[in-house]
């Protein structure tokens, strides 16, 4: 659909849910009892890998003993080949650990990952005619790469570091729990420059993703308009603008990294108060004899050791809690109800395919449907009733032109005999049964829709088409290619349907976009079809040929099109006029020109010079009974 | 306008890199001196702790113990005061710089006379978000390696200090060290690179499939859709365990290495402190020293690897700002109006080939070309975007060639509205004054003769709407109508207008056409000197309608002239391309 049936701004935020702490908590949970092997050999590994690390400032330290009680050099040596067997042990340790952790995390997110399209990929259309497309993209992209990076790139340094804090954090205690309690008392500290920098940092990210991205924004608009802005010589503005949002975003980084200096402070002040605190209770230990200098030594170690392991924590924390949040808004996604795709997926279509021979393209194919839509009334929540008693009957096979002027519910009109918009009252019924009972899988393998809203997909033309169609073969979409008029430029390509479209790719026109939906329109093979705007955006010249393809691709299915050029209307099997959501005339071309009313004057006035019109240009008021009277502007006349 | 501060022709990846030097070099001489202040310090810390248990811990001594961690406390100040202070200012000289130099790219991507970089829009993008950031790292280049020199020098300084062979032995070994474990590092970072190709095809592949959904839902295709979607998830997948088991092998044997290499020192010093060589706290120093001494030799192989990258983006960073400009205009200012506004005389340019065309004062022009792209041709030249050697014949302005005209001359004499109408970000009322000072009333007018006004209505704010990047709220019909607007309210000499109602209805389009011939035509009579000229370049009959006079090209020429009416009525081809 188009713009008219977004909700605007932020109120889409809150229509697709957010899970909770507990809810996202348990999800994951469930993820990894999924692995428990995987799991369980993954916890062990690491835990071991990590107590091996802490092998070596513990014989330091038994070294430093030894050394003041003069022992021998084979001591000494076998305490550096214990240093040395500890090593390998963990060295094979960590490697087996962090390959075992990350097939674990990596399994488990690209479950999730997965999970997450397919819920947004068939969110009910009513969801998604509500929240639009904005927050899904952003959660299918941003979101599922905030996790993605912190569990590939940060999970592994992170796990490992919180590993080793809590190991040596228990060594020190195993040391002596005298000198344990000594290193606790950096906690405090730790803690507080913990929470001064969570309380900050977090809003900061959010601002620095927003500044970034208008900086950005600022600079692909100009670019994309570049022509434009040349033309209307303000150039100087938008440099201006792109220069104030680079400050806006520069400033804000710099303001970001200076907290991370003052929490880096705050981090070397806890650091000093626990080493001071370690070497304060080994010296009273060492001077009352409850402790050697060997275990002093160890302790001390055993402390510096931590400071990289525990700034690498604090500095994680907040990537951990954004990834954390981008969590629960996927696990939000994934509790959402799917549509009846599960017990559905495409039996009515195998079976029609199955049956029928599929040597043309999918031409005609389809067994052509009645279509009956009934609208008593239709408003958008509580905005104005858009469209107001409109019967419209589409016999098998028919094809139908929807007029009117901008605002006139046509679009609306379209949606809802699509199925993609329930009306507030009234139905739609195909080949005599209600959409609500058909589902909509059903649905949307039987009424195909095209509108305004071109979409060329990133990757070759062939993977674009399969899209409509997984099975069809290359004779089949250069049938359908062909059938819609785009054989000429197909040929131009540097790969043919191997070549590279959409993002990043081979730039198609907006006609040749067009082309292409209705090419997969003909790969889907729909009963009915429904076009909106579908030729709209191609220059002229190209209009006609689209026309023409429009017409091809719809031959034999039930078609209600949205018509903007009259010879659109003209050649339709019926015409529907729309008047402020009403329905002002229906008929065939011909009986609508007899009729003489507001379609026939329109259509002389396209069809042939009028004088009358040319001699009134200049006036900016339309006279009543002029040629456009009665066709449902609703917006122009004063 | 912002000229780029370097001339074209001149710059190179290193000109750019010298330049960011040279313009961030208070920042970069304060913050490298503290950041190597900041290394000493860190140096100092191990040797700290060895000096604390030797002459404290081991000792007794209360007025040692004292003195030494008071010693630890001005060592930390020290130590935390350099660090914050050197780090922020080579952060700020970083984002300082790239803010310079992505405020250059702007400037000369914008250039009204155009730019022969050869990139395209999304390169540019690219440029101006990563590679000005990343040309700027060059400054923190500076800083680290000379951080990491420093740090090295006194680390080994201390250590020749407690024991020559033994400093000797760890200041060979652990660049060895460092150097065998690098060894893996092209392996890692290839393994790295298409972790992170597979992971952005994934998350470009989802964002691609979302925001085509409604697309996919027309035809009925998400399961399809999301079945491709799970087969690249699952190929990701697996180069990432690929690459995590890399990872692992790689951080296993650098725990295996060093954790070897500190065995093999701590038995050299146990054995040195044996025989009363090292005291206690000196062989604490060496231990911890050994183990610190990696990080910097690390640094330098990191600052080795960044400043490859600086120098990659740099060089195209230089591409950008070097680039020469595509069409060199003259100097002359605004021609005096004459009676034929626009004259292009025997004019050959991609499908135009000898076309010679006129544009009176006051005419409202038709012109429809039965092939598009010659139609196409036509607006590129008028737009002036076609460098005079590109094309035969001459482009006449009020009777001015018009590569004698400086450019703003030329731009304020012909204005030609795209037929992609691009809109930009905010309000509708800036959209349409485009930079102008303009009254809301010649505003409001200008929407009401572009037939616009349901765009203002159909929202509470209604001339204050917000427009959101290139005007993506609007629909397609919505977005024309203001751009015709925008060009009424700039009131041109000569506007051009190319296919401006393709998605607008046919109701819509009527109105629309009365409205522009009203507004483009009330300045003058037809002939007068100075009276506004407009351009149609249509096929529509509703826009044909309302001209004066329709020129029809055909072939790269014009073919045929006369009224819509006359053309109507006596040329069968006119008939059949205009009545569709």
């Amino acid at each position: 659909m188009t713009h008219k049936t977004t909700v605007p701004g932020g109120a889409s935020r809150q229509l697709l849910p957010t899970a909770t702490g507990r809810r996202t908590w348990a999800a994951l949970r469930s993820e990894f009892a999924r692995l428990p092997g995987l799991s369980a050999a993954a916890g062990a590994l690491l835990v071991v890998a990590a107590g091996a690390g802490l092998v070596a400032p513990w014989v330091l330290g038994r070294l430093v003993d030894d050394v003041i009680a003069g022992s021998g050099t084979r001591q000494v040596v076998s305490w550096a080949g214990v240093i040395g067997g500890a090593a390998v042990l963990a060295g094979l340790l960590t490697a087996a650990g962090a390959t075992v952790a990350a097939r674990l995390g990596e399994t488990v997110l690209a479950r999730l990952r997965e999970r997450v399209l397919d819920r947004a990929l068939h969110l009910p259309s009513a969801t998604l005619e509500r929240a639009g497309t904005g927050d899904l993209v952003a959660r299918a992209g941003d979101d599922v790469a905030v996790v993605t990076n912190v569990i590939t790139t940060s999970g592994p340094a992170f796990l490992g570091a919180l590993l080793s804090v809590v190991l040596t954090a228990a060594g020190l205690f195993a040391l002596d729990w005298r000198l344990g309690l000594a290193g606790l008392a950096a906690a405090p500290a730790y803690a507080l420059a913990l929470r001064w920098y969570l309380k900050r940092s977090v809003p900061y990210y959010a601002r620095e993703r927003v500044a970034t991205g208008e900086r950005a924004q600022a600079m692909a608009g100009a670019l994309r308009g570049s022509a434009t802005v040349r033309a209307y010589r303000t150039e100087d503005a938008h440099v201006g603008r792109i220069a104030d949002r680079s400050a806006v975003a520069r400033d804000l980084s710099l303001e970001i990294f200076n907290l991370h200096t003052r929490f880096g402070l705050r981090i070397n002040r806890a650091e000093f108060v626990g080493l001071a605190a370690v070497l304060l209770a080994g010296f009273l230990l060492v001077r009352d004899n409850l402790s050697t200098v060997g275990a002093a030594t160890t302790a001390a170690l055993y402390f510096h050791r931590l400071f990289n392991p525990i700034g690498l924590l604090l500095l994680e924390s907040d990537s951990v809690l954004q990834a954390g949040a981008s969590l629960a808004r996927l696990v939000g996604v994934t509790s959402l109800p799917g549509t009846d795709s599960a017990d559905g997926r495409g039996p009515a279509r195998e079976g029609r395919s199955g049956t029928v021979d599929r040597g043309t393209a999918g031409r005609g194919t389809a067994e052509p449907a009645a279509l009956e839509v009934v609208v008593d009334q239709h408003c958008y929540d509580d905005g104005p009733v858009v469209l107001q008693d409109v019967v419209l009957r589409l016999a098998p096979g028919e094809r139908v032109a929807l007029v009117g002027a901008s605002g006139a519910g046509k679009s609306t009109l379209a949606g809802i005999t699509a199925g993609l918009i329930a009306p507030t009252r009234g139905s739609v019924r195909l080949r005599g049964v209600p959409l609500a009972q058909l589902g909509e899988h059903r649905v949307r393998r039987e009424i195909a829709l095209i509108s305004q809203e071109v979409h060329v997909f990133a990757g070759p033309l062939a993977d674009d088409l399969r899209l409509a169609d997984p099975d069809a073969t290359d004779a089949e979409m250069t049938a359908a290619l062909d059938l819609v008029g785009a054989t000429a430029w197909i040929r131009t390509l540097p790969d043919g349907l191997a070549t590279a479209v959409g993002e990043g790719g081979w730039h198609l026109t907006a006609a040749q976009a067009q082309q292409l939906a209705l090419a997969r329109l003909v790969l889907a093979d729909a009963a009915v079809a429904v076009l909106d705007e579908a030729t709209a955006e191609a220059g002229s010249a190209g209009a006609r040929d689209l026309d023409r393809a429009a017409s091809a691709a719809t031959e034999g299915r039930t078609t209600l099109i949205v018509a903007h050029r009259l010879s659109q209307a003209a050649t339709a099997d019926r015409i529907v006029v729309l008047e402020h959501g009403r329905v002002a005339e229906h008929g065939t071309h011909d009986q609508l020109l007899e009729a003489g009313g507001g379609y026939s004057r329109l259509w002389r006035s396209w069809s042939t010079p009028d004088p009358v019109v040319r001699q009134r240009r200049g006036s900016e008021e339309y006279a009543e009974g002029g040629p456009l009277d009665g066709i449902g502007v609703s917006t122009t006349v004063p | 306008m912002i000229r780029p501060p370097v001339a074209a022709g001149e710059t190179s990846a290193g000109v750019v890199l010298r330049r960011a030097l040279r313009r961030q070099r208070g920042r970069v001489l304060a913050g490298t001196l503290l950041l190597c202040l900041h290394q000493v310090t860190e140096v100092l810390v191990p040797v700290a702790i060895g000096v604390i248990i030797d002459r404290a811990v081991a000792t007794g001594d209360v007025r040692a113990l004292l003195l030494s961690l008071a010693g630890l406390a001005a060592l930390f100040t020290v130590l935390a005061f350099a660090y914050r202070t050197g780090a922020r200012l080579a952060y700020a000289a970083v984002e300082r710089e790239a803010h310079a130099v992505r405020v250059e790219i702007a400037g000369r991507a914008l250039d009204p006379r155009g730019h022969r970089s050869g990139m395209r829009d999304g390169e540019l993008l690219s440029v101006t978000a990563s590679d000005a950031e990343l040309s700027a790292l060059v400054v923190r280049v500076a800083g680290l390696s000379a951080a990491a020199i420093t740090a090295i020098v006194v680390a080994a300084v201390a250590l020749l200090v407690v024991d020559v062979p033994l400093g000797l032995g760890v200041l060979v070994g652990v660049p060895l060290v460092v150097v065998a474990l690098q060894r893996m590092a092209p392996l890692l970072t290839r393994r790295s690179a298409s972790q992170q190709e597979a992971l952005a095809t994934t998350t470009a592949l989802a964002v691609d499939l979302v925001s085509g959904l409604r697309v996919l839902r027309g035809i009925g295709a998400q399961d399809h859709a999301a079945r491709r979607y799970a087969a690249t998830s699952q190929q990701a997948l697996g180069v990432t365990l690929r690459a995590a088991t890399t990872k692992g092998l790689h951080a296993g044997l650098t725990t295996t290495v060093n954790g070897l290499f500190l065995a093999v020192v701590a038995g050299v010093a146990g054995w040195l402190a044996l025989q009363g060589r090292l005291t206690i706290g000196e062989l604490v120093a060496v231990v911890g020293l050994a183990q610190f001494i990696a990080e910097p030799v690390q640094t330098l192989g990191y600052c080795v690897q960044l400043f490859a990258m600086a120098r990659g983006s740099a060089g195209r960073v230089a591409r950008v700002l070097g680039a020469a400009p595509v069409v060199r205009p003259g100097t002359a200012g605004p021609p005096d109006p004459s009676p034929s506004r626009l004259v292009l005389d025997s004019v050959g340019y991609a499908g135009l080939d000898g076309f010679s065309l006129r544009v009176d004062a006051g005419e409202v022009l038709g012109v429809l070309a039965y092939d598009p792209s010659e139609a196409e041709a036509l607006v590129a030249l008028l737009s002036g975007r076609v460098p005079r050697e590109d094309h035969r014949g001459t482009l006449y302005v009020d009777g001015v060639p018009a590569e004698d005209l400086h450019i703003d001359a030329l731009r304020g004499a012909v204005l030609v509205e795209q037929h992609d109408v691009a809109l930009f970000e905010g309000t509708l009322r800036d959209n349409l004054a485009a930079g102008a000072d303009v009254d809301e009333t010649v505003l409001r007018a200008a929407v009401r003769a572009a037939a616009a006004e349901d765009v203002l209505d159909a929202h509470p704010q209604g001339i204050d709407r917000q427009l959101t990047e290139r005007g993506a709220n609007l629909s397609g019909g919505q977005r024309q109508r203001i751009g015709l607007a925008r060009a009424l309210v700039a009131d041109p000499p000569v506007l051009v207008l190319h296919n401006p109602t393709t998605a607008i209805d046919a109701v819509t389009e009527a109105y629309l056409a009365d409205g522009l011939a009203s507004a483009r035509g009330t300045a003058g009579a037809h002939g007068t000197a100075g009276a506004r000229s407009t351009v149609l370049i249509s096929s529509s009959p509703a826009l044909l309608r309302v001209t004066h006079r329709v020129a029809v090209i055909d072939r790269g020429r014009v073919v045929a002239e006369g009224s819509h009416e006359h053309l109507l009525a006596s040329d069968a081809r006119y008939r059949e391309e205009v009545l569709r």
